[in-house]
C-alpha cells in the first residue's frame, strides 16, 4: 500500500491533467454561480419592495417568500454543481483508489448494505431512513473490507411538531474481516457515561444498561478509560481484545477526532467514524490544486483504508485461513 | 412500629441483594473457569502431536521436551484443585515457551509446514487462554474485593467463601505474540 506522500505525489503528478480541466470547470461554475446569485438578489429585492407596499416586512407572506427564495438558490446550485461533484469522483477519486490498491473498487453511488449496518449492533434504534454513497469495496492484503459513507435516520411523530427525522448516525461506515474466529458478540463504545459521571457512578451506569449485553471490564485502565465494553463471552470479549489491540484501538482514536465506535460480530470487525459529514464531496468554493484540500482526500481514503495495517488485521499468524 | 417494619424491611433487602450479589460473583469464578478448563484441555490435546512432531529435529531439547509431557500427565490427572491447575499453568506456559525459543536453531523445522501449521494452533491457543486467564482473573478479584470489603465482608464471612488465587500474567504475555517475527528469522 502507496504512503501518504506517494499519493500526494500522484496527485499532483498522475492526475494534474484531469485536475486542471475541473478547475477550468470549477471557475466557471464559480461565475455562473456569482451571476445568477447577482441576479436572483436584485430580484429578490425588487419582489420585496414592490410587495411591501402592502405587507409588513415579517408577514407570514413576506417569509413564504423568502423561503421560496432559499429553497430555489438551493436547487439551482445543486444542479449547477452536480455534475461537478460527479466528475470529480470519477476522474480524481476513481484513479486515487485505485493507486492506493488496485484490488479496491469505488462506486459512488452505491453505499454498504443496510443488513451490514444493522448486524453490527452498534445502534440499537430501528432505522426509518437509510442511504449513503462513496462505496469501496475490495481487499487489502488479502483481508476483505469494505466502507462507504452512512447516514441512518429514525422519525418520531409528535403532536405539536408532527414528523420529525433524528440522525442516529451520519459519517464513515467500514467492515472488514477479522483474523481471529468468535462465535460471540463484542461492542465497544466511548465512554461517555464514565467520563461525565465518574468512575463509580458511570460504571454503575453502564452496568444498569439493560438493552446491553453485559459490561466487560478490561485490563487496561487506559483502554477502560476512554471506552466502555459489552459483550455476551467475557473470554471471547479478552481473546479479541488481547493487550496490542486494545493498544492499537487507543493509538487510533488517538488519531481520529471524531468518536469511534467498534463491534465484533461474525467474525467481522465494524467500524463506525461519526464524520457527521460526507467523504469526497468537493467544494466549488475551494481549488481542488490547493495542498490543504488535496491533502484531505487523499489522508481520509489513506487512513480509512490504513485501518486494516493499523489493527494488523492483515497478520495471519493464526490458523484462520 | 411502623418504623421498626421498615427498617426491618430495608435491612432484610440489603441482605438479600449481598447475599445474591455475592453467589452471582462465586458462580461467574466457577463459569469462568470452566471456560479456562476447555482451552487448557485444547492445549494438553495439541501436546502429544506437537512433541511428537518436533523430537526428532530437537536432539538437545529432550528435556524439555520430557518436561512438557510429564507437566501434561500431572495436570491431567483427575481430581485437582483449580489452585493447582492454575500453578500447572503456569510450569506449562513456561516449558513450550522455551520449546518455541529454541526451535530459532532448528531451521529444518521452521521448514517443516506441519509443525508450522501446530505452532500456529498452539499460538491460537495460547491467546485463548491468555483471554480466559485475564476473564478469569476479573471474575475473581471482584470475588475477593466483595469478600474483602465492608460490608460484604460479613457476609462473605458467614457464607466461608475463601479468596481465590489469579493466574499470573507474565510479562511476556502481555507483549504481542508474534509468530511472524519466528518466520523471518528462517
Amino acid at each position: 500500500m502507496k504512503s501518504i506522500s506517494e499519493l500526494t505525489d500522484f496527485y499532483y503528478k498522475e492526475l494534474y491533467p484531469a485536475l486542471s480541466e475541473l478547475e477550468e470547470t470549477r471557475n466557471k461554475i464559480l461565475s455562473k454561480l456569482k451571476w445568477y446569485g447577482g441576479m436572483g438578489g436584485v430580484v429578490f429585492l425588487l419582489i420585496i419592495i414592490w410587495l411591501h407596499k402592502n405587507f409588513a416586512l415579517f408577514h407570514p407572506f413576506m417569509i413564504g417568500i423568502a423561503s421560496g427564495f432559499v429553497l430555489l438558490s438551493g436547487i439551482v446550485y445543486r444542479s449547477i454543481t452536480s455534475h461537478y461533484a460527479q466528475d470529480f469522483k470519477v476522474k480524481i477519486i476513481t484513479p486515487l483508489i485505485s493507486a492506493i490498491d488496485t484490488n479496491l473498487r469505488y462506486s459512488p453511488d452505491a453505499m454498504i448494505s443496510q443488513y451490514l449496518f444493522e448486524r453490527s449492533n452498534l445502534f440499537q434504534h430501528s432505522i426509518d431512513r437509510y442511504s449513503g454513497n462513496d462505496y469501496v469495496k475490495g481487499s487489502i492484503d488479502g483481508v476483505p473490507v469494505e466502507f462507504s459513507d452512512v447516514h441512518a435516520e429514525y422519525q418520531t411523530t409528535n403532536s405539536k411538531r408532527g414528523t420529525e427525522w433524528h440522525t442516529l448516525f451520519r459519517g464513515l461506515f467500514l467492515v472488514a474481516e477479522f483474523n481471529k474466529y468468535f462465535k460471540s458478540k463484542t461492542i465497544i463504545l466511548p465512554d461517555i457515561a464514565e467520563k461525565t459521571f465518574g468512575n463509580l457512578i458511570g460504571g454503575w451506569l453502564q452496568s444498569m444498561n439493560v438493552s446491553r449485553d453485559k459490561v466487560i471490564q478490561l485490563d487496561d485502565p487506559e483502554f477502560e478509560k476512554r471506552f466502555v465494553v459489552y459483550g455476551n463471552d467475557p473470554i471471547e470479549a479478552r481473546y479479541i481484545l488481547s493487550h496490542a489491540m486494545m493498544q492499537r484501538l487507543l493509538e487510533f482514536q488517538r488519531k481520529l477526532s471524531y468518536p469511534l465506535c467498534i463491534s465484533f460480530v461474525q467474525n467481522h470487525i465494524h467500524v463506525a467514524i461519526a464524520t457527521e459529514k460526507d467523504l469526497f464531496e468537493p467544494t466549488v468554493l475551494k481549488s481542488l490544486l490547493g495542498y490543504s484540500q488535496a491533502m484531505e482526500y487523499v489522508n481520509t481514503l489513506r487512513n480509512t483504508i490504513g485501518i486494516i495495517e493499523e489493527l494488523k488485521l492483515n497478520e495471519k499468524l493464526w490458523s484462520k485461513e | 412500629m411502623v418504623p421498626f417494619f421498615i427498617t426491618l424491611g430495608v435491612l432484610t433487602l440489603i441482605t438479600i441483594l449481598m447475599y445474591n450479589s455475592l453467589i452471582g460473583k462465586k458462580n461467574q469464578v466457577d463459569n469462568i473457569f470452566a471456560g479456562v478448563d476447555t482451552v487448557l484441555k485444547k492445549r494438553f490435546d495439541l501436546i502429544p502431536n506437537l512433541v511428537a512432531s518436533v523430537e526428532r529435529y530437537m536432539e538437545h531439547e529432550k528435556s524439555i521436551l520430557e518436561k512438557v509431557t510429564e507437566l501434561r500427565s500431572s495436570a491431567m490427572k483427575p481430581g485437582m484443585s483449580n489452585d493447582q491447575k492454575v500453578a500447572l499453568d503456569a510450569k506449562l506456559t513456561n516449558a513450550l515457551g522455551s520449546i518455541t525459543i529454541a526451535m530459532e536453531n532448528y531451521p529444518d523445522l521452521k521448514a517443516n509446514e506441519n509443525i508450522m501449521q501446530l505452532i500456529r494452533t498452539l499460538n491460537e491457543i495460547e491467546e485463548q487462554i491468555s483471554a480466559a486467564r485475564r476473564a478469569y482473573n476479573q471474575a475473581v478479584t471482584d470475588l475477593n474485593n466483595a469478600i474483602e470489603m465492608f460490608p460484604t465482608n460479613i457476609m462473605a464471612g458467614w457464607m466461608q467463601l475463601q479468596r481465590k488465587v489469579l493466574f499470573e500474567i507474565t510479562v511476556k504475555e502481555r507483549q504481542n505474540v508474534n509468530v511472524q517475527e519466528l518466520f523471518n528469522h528462517s
